[in-house]
């Protein structure tokens, strides 16, 4: 018996992170981005002030950016959304 | 090499700095482009520096002219280089805390020096620097209106760049005699301000004071100018200028007589137009209005779906003005909307306005000709401050209070006001237009006795009883 492969599609959500000082920080955003229904992995980077979500198609960016400005004093916009990891 | 930004936006002042502030909360990486000095018209050479010297301006006049009986005028000596050394240290201490410390604490922020000019609708070129950028803020301000009068170009002359503190244009000697053209609020603070100083002032209005106001606030306040010694000549179209430095003569055709007037220097005061002439907007695909002025719609977009404008460079789109808060206002909902999608809308509607002379003016809303062009029912009570017990308390009588209310549900549509504390007053009226109160309101709120807020709920009286009847605390 062949097994099945199911692909997952998969978006990339670039998004610009404002008010984060230091790793802690850090945590604290990707955990928000994290516990958003449909995200697989969030990426953020303190320097960039930048944050890269893999998520499936369902997920709205907007959920992602309320869900950052809901943990004070975090804040956040859509910069793009990409269909592959280097599109 | 180029750089690329979330929003970059062009010009330094109250717009522009509200929207870098709201765009780096947001987590973008921000260019803000300026060729001037730091901080716009208002921080330099507009609003604050007018202010500072317009109060010491004040001190000089009340000593010399105390209202009460009883007190013996005194002679306050001016060193003019010296006040303005002052003004100077406010005006920069005032750009170093309120816009450079606050830029240099933004993250994701870089601040660009020199002339933006677009080489396309997603570049900038900055003194030979490209600069991408997915969002634009046109955000470049105005400048004073040269009118095209025979002779301007080929004698000195001042505008109100002459506030500022380091800048070519900048006045460091006090006038002997200045004529002032113009007739607008510039005009008029600029013209007292010398005139108390101790120059000699005459002021060409080509229709009244401050056209476009209640007639009778300009009326009210040349009525004061003309008792301080301040010359105006109303309905006076200037016909040629000629002179060299330190010796002007304007020649100007009234009503039924021409006249030369002669004066030391010369302050051109007839508007502001905006700063876009030299953007290169028609490569980005912006184009201008006759005027000069960017075209955007309600949410502050231009016909670029990702460059947007505001503060003064929209002119008076939307119910919009040229002031300093309404541009920061503004700034920050482009913010939102190009980097957030916010949708938000500006809404015009309520904007206090005020007038910084003495007696200083103050307004919101519409006049009565512009409720009476609209067709609304309205009526309209004018109130002089002599029955506004603190007015007559420290002898400062002179102005007026008048409301415009509809008819048919007796809300406020407009307050003008000329008198003491004016533009403090102004804001009850605005918070009362901003959640749609009536006169009823006005009245019932209990007012602090003495003060000059009892004017609206006075004013707001005189709709339906003789306020030169009224006891204390006009209940």
């Amino acid at each position: 018996m062949q097994g099945v492969i199911v692909v997952q599609p998969i978006v990339y959500i670039d998004l610009g992170v404002g008010g984060m000082t230091c790793d802690d920080c850090v945590r604290k955003v990707t955990d928000t981005l994290e516990s958003v229904p449909g995200v697989n992995r969030a990426s953020v980077d303190l320097e960039g002030r930048s944050a890269v979500v893999e998520a499936s198609p369902e997920v709205g960016p907007e959920a992602l950016t309320d869900a950052v400005r809901a943990a004070r004093p975090y804040n956040a916009f859509v910069r793009r959304v990409r269909t592959s990891r280097d599109g | 090499m180029a750089d690329r930004f979330d929003l970059a936006i062009l010009g330094s002042g109250s717009t522009a700095f509200a929207a870098a502030i709201k765009a780096t909360d947001l987590g973008a990486h921000v260019a803000m482009v300026e060729r001037r000095t730091l901080g716009g018209t208002c921080a330099n050479r507009g609003c604050l520096p007018s202010k500072n010297l317009i109060e010491a301006a004040r001190i000089v006049h009340d000593a010399a002219h105390p209202r009460y009986p009883g007190l013996t005028p005194a002679r306050i000596d001016v060193d003019f280089p010296w006040l303005i050394a002052q003004k100077d240290d406010v005006v920069r201490d005032y750009r170093a805390k309120k816009y450079a410390s606050v830029a240099d604490a933004l993250a994701g922020f870089e601040l660009v020096e020199g002339d933006a000019r677009f080489t396309d609708a997603h570049a900038l070129t900055v003194g030979g620097r490209a600069i991408e950028a997915d969002r634009f803020l046109i955000a470049t301000g105005s400048r004073p209106a040269i009118p095209p009068i025979p002779g301007l170009d080929a004698i000195p002359y001042l505008t109100s760049d002459l506030l500022d503190a380091d800048e070519a244009g900048r006045l460091t000697e006090l006038p002997v005699s200045l004529t002032v053209l113009g007739g607008g609020y510039v005009a008029v603070e600029l013209a007292q301000l010398f005139a108390r100083l101790g120059s000699r002032v005459t002021v060409l209005a080509r229709s009244g004071l401050l056209s476009g106001y209640e007639p009778a606030l300009g009326e009210t306040l040349g009525g004061v100018f003309r008792d301080e010694g301040i010359e105006v000549l109303t309905g006076a179209r200037v016909e040629r200028v000629a002179g060299a430095e330190g010796a002007v003569s304007v020649a100007v055709e009234l009503v039924g007589a021409g006249r030369i007037v002669r004066s030391e220097h010369l302050l051109v005061a007839t508007g502001r137009r905006p700063n876009t002439d030299d953007l290169v907007l028609d490569r980005a695909g912006v184009e201008l209005d006759a005027d000069g002025f960017v075209p955007v719609d309600v949410r502050l977009r231009t016909r670029v779906s990702h460059i947007w404008a505001a503060g003064d460079v929209i002119g008076r789109q939307h119910g919009s003005q040229m002031a300093t808060p309404v541009g920061a206002r503004q700034g920050r909902i482009v913010a939102e909307n190009a980097l957030a999608d916010a949708g938000r809308v500006f809404d015009g509607t309520v904007i206090p306005r005020a007038i910084f002379t003495d007696p200083p003016i103050a307004v919101v809303g519409r006049t009565e000709a512009e409720v009476r062009a609209s067709h609304q029912p309205a009526a309209a009570a004018t109130t002089p401050l002599q029955y506004v017990p603190r007015a007559g308390a420290i002898h400062k009588t002179t102005g007026f209070v008048k409301l415009i209310a509809s008819t048919i549900d007796e809300r406020v549509l407009g307050v003008h006001m000329i008198g003491e504390s004016a533009p403090e007053v102004i804001h009850e009226a605005a918070m009362a237009m901003r959640y749609r109160a009536a006169l009823p309101d006005l009245v019932d709120l209990i007012h602090v006795y003495p003060t000059m807020a009892e004017a609206l709920k006075i004013g707001a009286q005189a709709f339906s009883r003789d306020v030169t009847k009224l006891s204390c605390c006009a209940e």
